[in-house]
């Protein structure tokens, strides 16, 4: 049963003639079921064997990643078509290396035309602005220089022109034109300043239209300028600060007729430029379509020759054979597949001499591999979000199928929320292969996309527990009639008139057979609703949790039965069976023959029991029967249920107390005098830190169990594999499985009081968390209280008040108003949080209260080499 | 009263960020692998393993030192530029402080670029990326000092400093010395008050360092001063008076007049005496640049062991900068194939 325990695991030992090997690990990456060991974790990256087809791989991935960057500048998406491609024979490598080179070096040319026909483009335009801008700067300004400045400087103030036209006429004005980015014009105007003193005059006018920059295509904005200044010393100084800010100058003629006239050849030469531009954007656009098609073939190709020779760099290279070794992890149930996928490697490769399988004896904890499908797959992430399994221990995913949904739906109790929930599981279950294949980016809805068929089972429970509480949008359905009946209650009156009844048995309760599924919907309108639920609920609750936590305890039975730890079963199961059923099996006990023997007409009279658990345990009960007391007035909730029942309760209250002990005490000591027996005859002292092993009974179970059936390791061929890399593994090579267990040195030392720690530590944890987790189980009832209460608050507050509206019209507009409201809280209340907070409870009460009576959790998952992820992607980027 | 207790609230971010990033810096075992490395292509290969990853994806082959040096420098700038973008006063005048050195440095490159020649593209490309500013470029139109400070440092923050060294001669050689150790001095001195004024965890780390870095640098403006024209006042004029030296170490060392009384005056100082014992000339021997370096990488290490301070900024970028310059080091020996002297980088962890 795959589920139940995760799979038996073997270390294989594959001998691969090094030209099959490509091609063998090729299979094996398409078949996904083995776990490649590094055997050469002490060697550097760049010192492995092949080290240069990985280089090589590296360099068509870059080139594959500017292609696709370019791909997607251009705004072409890449399509998923399925494909899978297998990974190409090693001499198609070369092929493929020439394709990618082509095709990059063909966009680069092209990119680089392009970049240097853009910049042109971008430099004649910025020459056309410059020539039009000067040109209207001049119309407005005259032709003479002079007055220019003079113009300018008599608006910034009267007082400079005396200045400026004493040095008038002297020296010729010299001036340069260009184009400078509009964020540098600040910082460019005050160095000018600064500079040249103020001898110089700058005017600048924005250019409305963005220019693209030619290299990234993102838009600039840049700003005509003119400078004006005097002499050549100061021009020099200008340019230099034109080039510092990368300014552009452009020649700009003196006259307006030769300004016109460059003005005009600007613009033909424009006018050309762009039809060429076209042209080199339809050239680009037609390779780079051509690229699109099969870019994602080649991507996953190059992606799956990379990951093939990552893993050949794994393996040990055997030269006297010309043969590599690989160690893996694989399935036992698989051994077949995987030969088979060997034998196709081979054929492949055309390889004359077979690979080698071999099984390996170790002592290293192999991986932990579930199989799963669809639907198991939420329970399994479910567990393993907590741990994983340790291998082939109790798998609580199994039961956490039925469990997870049952204890959720006690807390979501209500059908209306359930039909709705199960809907939405039901459609996404129906559509999931659309959804599966649109892999969206959103995490919350790919995180219910994957728990779809939780949250069906949730729903459909939910239905369930809802009918049971008879709930229904808060409201009850009155199926099978009634039991109850009223005064004067006939076939006509409907429940509500009764809102103000407290329901009492003994006046109302017809003596006839009860409502025969669920809760009586009497109760919905009954003034002692809420005192009814909560005792019931409340009882369920703890009835619930005490079966389950039994349960995680009888599953531990199962794990000490499967690792032989039978020492465990007597001084472990069976102490906390009797711990827990002597004090909390025996209130359920208890509630259940309170429901059975008390009715209504003693309920008066019934014992309490709380208040009878609390004597229990202080040895205080009173005698059985009030009457035949001494005549002093017993309250009725302290007489006990049955005759001799504290006799009983001594027993069990005794039992639990000495199951703790046992519990904590039984275990380290046997531990200890097997290891000093073993140590007497060994011929060693006892007490001596010695190197034996830590629970000799269990290492001696683990052989029989796990090794008993396997092949023994070939003693030759183990010799051939460098044994000083991978000294620290525990791999024996002797001959027969009796030798093999001999424990090895400096591990596995017996520490007595490592052991004895750890036992108290958990029979602490497992006495008080009886008690705790009982409590905790009340959340069962805590959260289907709330949740009752607050889908009838949301009815009676919203939509009911539209439903008493006594208005002509306007009514209706009400109810579809209210409706509208109550419809979404309901959703976003009710179902959203009120559903996340009760997952999250039932998910701590699977972790902690559930699982901690047998589960360890500290496996690692099996990470098998598999192609499968790779299909996955989207993008280059997306393998990082 | 305790800025400690407020600390988290402004700066606790970017503080966990940093330290965050210190444990992505080189170790020892990085170095054992990085050193035997047979090609550029191989130390690609081992750095793709560490915190650097992909930085070199990228490039195409063959690759050069300058490519790796470039890329080394961008990765270090972008988490500076990070940490800049995030913070808050006073942590972001802190950043900034730091950003002056680098400033001086370009400044300084940029003008004994323009003295020889060399056009200003080529020189930009030179410039440290962290000390780079808007009026940087323009610097080639000034041919004095004082025309320097009027035209482009008049509005950058090194203004300040740059009041001592106006003068109206030419700018030579000599000269741009002085200006970059009066710069210098005056950032220095600057910076110190500043983290002084800090008070807390930052006074106590930052003045340390800056205390060396002070010193350190009187110490290298004496050795190299000798045969030199510069005279003895105006060497005394460039040390910077925060270090441990000052006052009567540096009056000493203004004195001096070879290698041998430098050293008499480490020899008062517990700590420098040691640096200079153990520094030679001899083939095999550590330089005292070297010694320098390694005491600078000790000091930044235990800035680590302060919390709630500024100092792990600071010290983040100068152990960058060292492991920076270790594997352009390494990336050097290799390219050059000659791996005598590989071994001679200094480690950080």
């Amino acid at each position: 049963m795959p589920i139940f325990r995760s799979e038996e695991m073997v270390l294989c030992q594959f001998f691969l003639q090094s030209e099959a090997s490509y091609a063998c690990v090729s299979e094996l990456g398409e078949l996904g079921l083995v776990q490649f060991k590094d055997l050469n974790p002490n060697v550097n990256a760049f010192q492995r064997k092949f080290v240069n087809e990985v280089r090589r791989c590296e360099e068509m991935e870059r080139k594959l990643r500017y292609t696709e960057k370019e791909i997607r500048k251009e705004k072409l998406k890449l399509h998923d078509q399925g494909e899978n491609p297998r990974a190409p024979a090693p001499k198609e490598m070369v092929d493929l290396e020439a394709k990618f080179e082509k095709i990059e070096s063909e966009l680069r040319e092209v990119n680089t035309n392009n970049e240097a026909l853009k910049k042109n483009f971008q430099e004649l335009s910025e020459l056309k602005e410059v020539m039009t801008k000067t040109q209207m700067f001049f119309m407005a300004h005259g032709e003479d220089l002079h007055s220019i400045v003079d113009d300018a400087h008599r608006a910034m103030g009267q007082e400079d022109t005396g200045i400026v036209t004493a040095t008038q006429g002297s020296v010729q004005l010299g001036f340069v034109a260009g184009v400078i980015p509009r964020e540098k014009v600040p910082g460019f105007e005050r160095l000018l300043w600064f500079a040249c003193r103020g001898n110089v005059f700058l005017r600048h006018e924005s250019i409305y239209q963005a220019l693209e920059d030619p290299v990234s295509g993102d838009p600039v904005y840049k700003d005509v300028f003119i400078i004006f200044f005097q002499g050549e010393q100061l021009k020099n100084k200008v340019k230099k600060i034109c080039e510092g800010f990368k300014a552009s100058l452009y020649p700009c003629p003196e006259t307006p007729q030769e300004r016109d006239e460059m003005l005009r050849g600007v613009n033909t030469r424009l006018e050309d430029l762009k039809t060429v531009l076209s042209q080199t954007a339809d050239h680009r656009h037609r390779v780079l379509v051509g690229a699109q098609k099969e870019i994602r073939t080649w991507i996953i190709k190059l992606e799956k020759i990379k990951a093939i020779y990552h893993t050949l760099n794994m393996f040990n290279f055997d030269v006297s054979q010309n043969s590599l070794i690989a160690e893996c992890w694989c399935p036992s149930s698989a051994l077949n597949e995987v030969r088979t996928a060997l034998k196709n490697g081979e054929l492949l490769s055309g390889s004359t001499v077979p690979s080698i399988v071999q099984m390996m004896q170790t002592k290293k904890k192999p991986p932990t591999f579930f199989q799963t499908n669809k639907f198991t797959k939420g329970f399994q992430a479910i567990v393993d979000a907590y741990g994983v399994a340790s291998y082939t221990e109790v798998n609580p995913a199994l039961y956490t199928i039925i469990t997870f949904p049952f204890l959720f739906a006690i807390m979501f109790g209500d059908a209306g929320h359930g039909i709705i929930m199960f809907a939405f599981g039901l459609f996404m279950i129906l559509n999931e292969k659309k959804f599966t294949r649109q892999r969206s980016d959103n995490e919350i809805w790919n995180t219910f996309l994957g728990g779809r068929y939780i949250i069906t089972l949730m729903g459909l429970f939910s239905i369930y527990t809802g009918m049971i509480y008879n709930d229904i949008f808060s409201k009850s359905a009155n199926i099978f009639g009634s039991a109850w009946r009223m005064g004067d209650y006939n076939e006509t009156t409907t429940l509500s008139e009764y809102e103000e009844y407290t329901l009492d048995p003994i006046y109302f309760f017809r003596n006839g057979t009860p409502y025969p599924f669920g809760i009586d919907p009497m109760w919905q309108p009954a003034k002692n609703k809420i005192a009814f639920l909560n005792s019931l609920k409340m009882k369920l609750a703890v009835i619930v949790g005490i079966s389950q936590m039994l349960f995680g305890i009888c599953l531990s039975l199962f794990n000490h039965l499967h690792f032989r730890k039978y020492l465990s079963i007597f001084v472990e199961f069976i102490p906390e069976v009797i711990f827990l059923g002597c004090l909390f099996m025996y209130l359920v006990g208890l509630i259940f023959y309170k429901w059975v023997t008390f009715d209504a007409s003693e309920s008066q009279c019934a014992p309490a029991l709380l208040i009878q658990y609390i004597n229990m345990f202080m040895f205080s009960s009173k005698l059985p029967n009030s009457t035949a007391s001494s005549g002093a007035l017993v309250p009725c909730s302290q007489v006990t249920f049955y005759p001799n029942q504290q006799t009983l309760q001594y027993v069990f209250v005794i039992c639990a107390v000495l199951s703790a002990p046992v519990l904590l005490l039984v275990k380290p000591l046997v531990l200890r005098s097997r290891h000093n027996r073993k140590m007497l005859l060994s011929g060693r002292a006892p007490g001596v830190k010695s190197t034996e092993a830590l629970i000799p009974n269990e290492v001696t179970a683990e052989e029989e169990w796990a090794y008993s059936h396997r092949l023994q390791r070939m003693q030759a061929d183990g010799n051939t594999v460098s044994r000083s890399v991978n000294s620290e593994d525990e791999e024996v090579p002797h001959n027969g499985p009796t030798s093999i267990f001999l424990v090895e040195e400096e591990e596995d030392d017996f520490e007595f009081g490592e052991v004895f720690i750890h036992q108290a530590i958990h029979t602490i944890e497992f006495c008080l968390g009886c008690i705790s987790h009982t409590a905790s189980y009340l959340r069962l009832w805590a959260l289907s209280l709330a949740h009752a209460q607050l889908s009838e608050v949301l009815w009676q507050m919203v939509f009911s008040l539209s439903l008493k509206m006594d208005i002509a019209y306007i009514g209706g507009i009400a109810v579809f108003a209210l409706w509208f409201a109550w419809a979404n809280l309901t959703i976003a209340v009710l179902l959203l949080m009120e559903g996340l907070s009760a997952f999250l409870h039932t998910l701590r009460l699977h972790w902690v209260e559930f699982q901690s009576k047998f589960y360890e959790g500290d496996g690692v998952n099996f990470a098998p080499f598999t192609f499968k992820e790779l299909l996955k992607m989207d993008s280059l980027e997306d393998l990082k | 009263m305790f800025p400690e207790l407020s600390f988290n609230i402004d700066h606790g971010y970017l503080e966990g960020l940093v330290r965050g990033f210190k444990s992505g810096i080189l170790r020892q075992s990085d170095y054992l692998n990085l050193v035997q490395c047979e090609t550029l292509e191989d130390l690609k290969l081992h750095l793709q393993s560490t915190d650097y990853g992909n930085f070199l994806a990228n490039e195409p082959s063959p690759l050069s030192v300058s490519v790796i040096d470039d890329k080394l420098r961008e990765k270090l700038v972008i988490e500076f530029q990070h940490l800049r973008n995030h913070c808050l006063e006073p942590l972001a005048t802190f950043l900034d402080y730091m950003t002056y050195g680098y400033m001086i440095d370009n400044i300084i490159l940029l003008i004994t670029g323009t003295l020889h020649q060399r056009p200003i593209s080529e020189l930009i490309s030179k410039c440290h990326p962290l000390g780079s500013f808007e009026q940087m470029e323009a610097i080639h139109i000034a041919s004095t000092p004082a025309e320097l400070y009027n035209a482009v440092l008049v509005d950058t923050p090194l203004a300040p400093y740059f009041i001592d060294c106006i003068l109206e001669q030419d700018l030579d050689e000599m000269n741009i010395e002085i200006i970059r150790n009066t710069l210098y001095k005056a950032y220095l001195e600057d910076f110190f008050n500043f983290c002084k004024g800090m008070g807390g965890g930052t006074a106590e780390v930052m003045c340390e360092a800056l205390a060396f870095e002070a010193d350190r640098r009187a110490f290298i403006i004496t050795i190299n001063s000798f045969g030199t024209e510069l005279s003895k006042e105006d060497r005394e004029k460039l040390y910077p008076r925060c270090g441990k030296l000052y006052p009567d170490g540096l009056e000493m060392l203004s004195q001096c007049e070879d290698y041998d009384q430098v050293r008499t005056v480490a020899d008062y100082y517990a700590e420098y005496k040691e640096l200079f014992d153990d520094a030679g000339t001899n083939p095999g021997d550590k330089t005292l640049e070297d010694k320098f370096f390694e005491h600078e990488v000790k000091l930044m290490k235990n800035s680590f062991m302060h919390q709630f301070q500024f100092g792990v900024f600071y010290a983040y970028v100068k152990l960058k900068e060292q492991e920076i310059r270790n594997i352009i080091w390494i990336a050097e020996c290799v390219a050059q194939r000659h791996r005598a002297k590989i071994d001679s980088y200094i480690p950080v962890f």
